[in-house]
């Protein structure tokens, strides 16, 4: 048994390495794509903060308030005269920050307690617009507080009363926490990872011998079907496994090398995290590996195979989503769902919330007893006449 | 020695009602000894295949047996296929190993070591003039390329009983006479062969003991000179029509089962 084993393993391994399309097509996707994203998404958010930190707002007709040029420069905001036609520069998304307007009359409607008009000018579907928008809100309601309180004082009333309470703000997310939102990205790449890594050498070993009319005489080797479908199997699962160790190493590599310091602190995706993701992440690469095989067998074809294994990799992709759209929180029920499982776990891992034994050894029961049944199914598949002369 | 006895076998064809029960076997018996090359001649769609498939134990039977060396096809069916070479009707190689590969993939399964291997492999690429062949990956391999490291293949453990289901199809003249060649060595150490064939000509070259198969059984069998005392007839070619195209009822009664056939008379199908 487990000579026939290692003769199959060895087979099957140099057979798949001389494919040299696939597996370059392999570590494109799966050890490319993903810190692709990781590291573009990254740029893109610290893009964002610089834009929140900025000191600056473009003001049209500052001379007209100088009341407001005089808060402005007490609060070290740096004002930049608006374009001529901000409001076309706004539309066609030249200038995606907001451009606050002052009215004509201001500083005699503001000697009068008359409330004169400031517009604020911007387009809030310009994802790069929010930040400033804020700012400058932020920055009419302090005016407006500090005439207040000093219209308040003049006539002898305490400014206290006019804020009746306090509101502090107190965020209980740890910067893994903050993190953990643009790490959503890991656990999914690596579920992708696993799909990619299986699906060609699950086909070639199963739907591939029926193809090419080597099943028939590869069956009739007095060699027990058992044996024959493990070492298959074994084959299928380490591709899966290799290719689930390289995403994941590379992300931990392109965690490092994200360009934002913020960033950079809130991505700790360091040794500790690797190992628990390899720890989660192998049962559900060996169990992809068989659930693939066995949906590939009854595939006549290569092509129709790659239907078949569409279907699960479609699943697998749809499951994760599931914690997006319904905002399930630490039930035990998902530890049962491979996928689910995985994602909710390693989401977990990320967060930096503490991890119980059961939340490995669940999902590790559980995918393994469905590659038992799968590679069972796939050995009364295999008997069956119709699977092995049916080209 | 393969002994096949009363086999039978049907298979449903479509699905649904459009199913429809199709008898590939029914009732075949015939003996292949050792030391004698057995050819199984047949019109396409006689049963030859299903019958060879029975023998190497991929298809079970509906009922009867197939025996190699007196052991039951579907009881011990991995003692069979150890005592069993198959070149069956299909002959895929992997295409990105090389010849060699191929063959010593199967050799390894049967448990045999790298150096036995190697030497039989130098051994049949002699025979079968396939040296210049082993290194290459067979992907591009012509039909007779492919075809002769399938023989090799099915020969790399030197098993006491060969089947071959058509074994020269594809094959250039060289490559047939050298297959032939093969063959009646393997003959004269004793081995049992049993090859099926629907060309005449083929078998008639080279099997000392034909059966001939029609309609899911065997119709006729002997030497070919009995075959043609039996019909009646001058030539090889007009005793195997007349032996293969005749209701089995009335040409060998003792075989039949005395159900009526289906199967249109397929008089002078044959080429």
């Amino acid at each position: 048994m487990m000579r026939v084993i290692g003769v199959v393993l060895g087979k099957e391994f140099v057979d798949a390495l001389r494919d040299r399309r696939t597996i370059f097509t392999i570590i494109l996707t799966a050890l490319l794509m993903g810190p692709i994203t990781l590291v573009l998404l990254a740029n893109f958010i610290s893009g964002f903060e610089e834009k929140a930190l900025a000191r600056q707002i473009y003001v049209d007709g500052i001379e007209r308030a100088p009341e407001l040029a005089n808060f402005l420069a007490r609060n070290s905001m740096k004002v930049l005269p608006a374009p001529e036609h901000y409001e076309d520069e706004i539309r066609a998304g030249r200038l995606q920050d907001a451009v606050l307007v002052i009215g004509q009359d201001f500083s005699a409607r503001l000697a009068h307690g008359d409330a004169p008009t400031v517009t604020l000018v911007f387009d809030d579907t310009r994802s790069n617009a929010q930040p400033s928008i804020r700012r400058a809100e932020a920055i009419v309601q302090g005016f407006e507080r500090e005439v207040r309180r000093l219209r308040i004082t003049a006539r002898g009333v305490s400014p206290e009363l006019l804020t009746p309470l306090t509101l502090a703000r107190h965020n209980t997310a740890t910067p893994k926490q903050q993190g953990a939102f643009l790490l959503f990205l890991i656990p999914m790449f690596s579920l992708i990872g696993a799909m990619i890594g299986s699906m060609s050498a699950a086909i070639d070993t199963t739907a591939g011998e029926r193809e090419r009319g080597s099943l028939e005489p590869l069956l009739t080797n007095p060699i027990d079907l058992p044996a024959l479908i493990i070492g298959k199997w074994l084959t299928v699962a380490s591709h899966s496994c290799i290719v689930v160790l390289g995403t994941l190493c590379s992300f931990a590599v392109a965690t490092r090398l994200v360009p934002s310091e913020k960033i950079g602190t809130l991505l700790q995706f360091g040794t500790p995290e690797l190992l628990r993701f390899c720890l989660l992440m192998l049962p559900f690469a060996y169990m992809v590996a068989a659930l693939q095989m066995l949906v590939a067998t009854y595939g006549r074809t290569y092509k129709e195979a790659q239907t078949y294994a569409g279907y699960i990799a479609l699943v697998v992709n749809f499951v994760p989503l599931i914690t997006v759209f319904a905002s399930i929180r630490d039930a035990n029920w998902e530890l049962f769902v491979p996928a689910l499982a995985q994602q909710v776990v390693l989401a977990r891992v990320l967060r930096g919330d503490s991890i119980g034994a059961i939340d490995y050894w669940l999902p590790w029961a559980t995918a393994t007893l469905i590659t038992a049944l799968a590679l069972w199914a796939l050995m009364r598949l295999l008997r069956r006449e119709g699977i092995i002369f049916g080209r | 020695m393969i002994e096949v006895a009363e086999l039978r076998k049907h298979f449903v064809a479509g699905r649904g009602r459009k199913a429809k029960r199709v008898e590939a076997v029914r009732g075949v018996t015939f003996a292949a000894p050792n030391g004698v090359i057995t050819g199984l001649v047949g019109p396409n769609g006689a049963g030859k295949t299903t019958t060879l498939r029975m023998i190497g134990t991929l298809v079970r039977p509906d009922s009867g047996w197939a025996r190699v060396d007196g052991h039951d096809s579907v009881a011990s069916a991995l003692e069979v296929r150890r005592r069993l070479g198959v070149l069956s009707d299909a002959r895929g190689l992997y295409l990105r190993l090389t010849a060699r590969e191929n063959i010593r993939y199967y050799g390894r399964l049967r448990g045999m070591d790298d150096r036995s291997i190697d030497a039989t492999i130098e051994r049949l690429a002699r025979l079968i003039d396939m040296s210049d062949l082993l290194e290459r990956r067979t992907e591009g391999f012509s039909q007779g390329e492919r075809m002769k490291v399938a023989i090799a293949r099915a020969l790399v453990h030197d098993p006491q009983n060969l089947v071959l289901d058509e074994p020269s199809n594809g094959l250039d003249i060289m490559s047939t006479r050298a297959l032939r060649e093969l063959l009646r060595r393997l003959r004269d150490d004793g081995k049992c062969i049993l090859m099926s064939s629907h060309i005449m000509q083929e078998v008639a070259a080279l099997s000392e003991r034909i059966v001939i198969i029609a309609h899911g059984q065997a119709v006729a069998s002997g030497t070919t000179a009995e075959l043609m005392a039996q019909a009646g007839a001058t030539t090889l070619e007009d005793a195997f029509v007349t032996l293969a195209g005749e209701p089995i009822t009335t040409v060998l009664p003792e075989l039949g089962e005395g159900a009526p056939i289906e199967a249109p008379v397929r008089r002078g199908a044959f080429p």
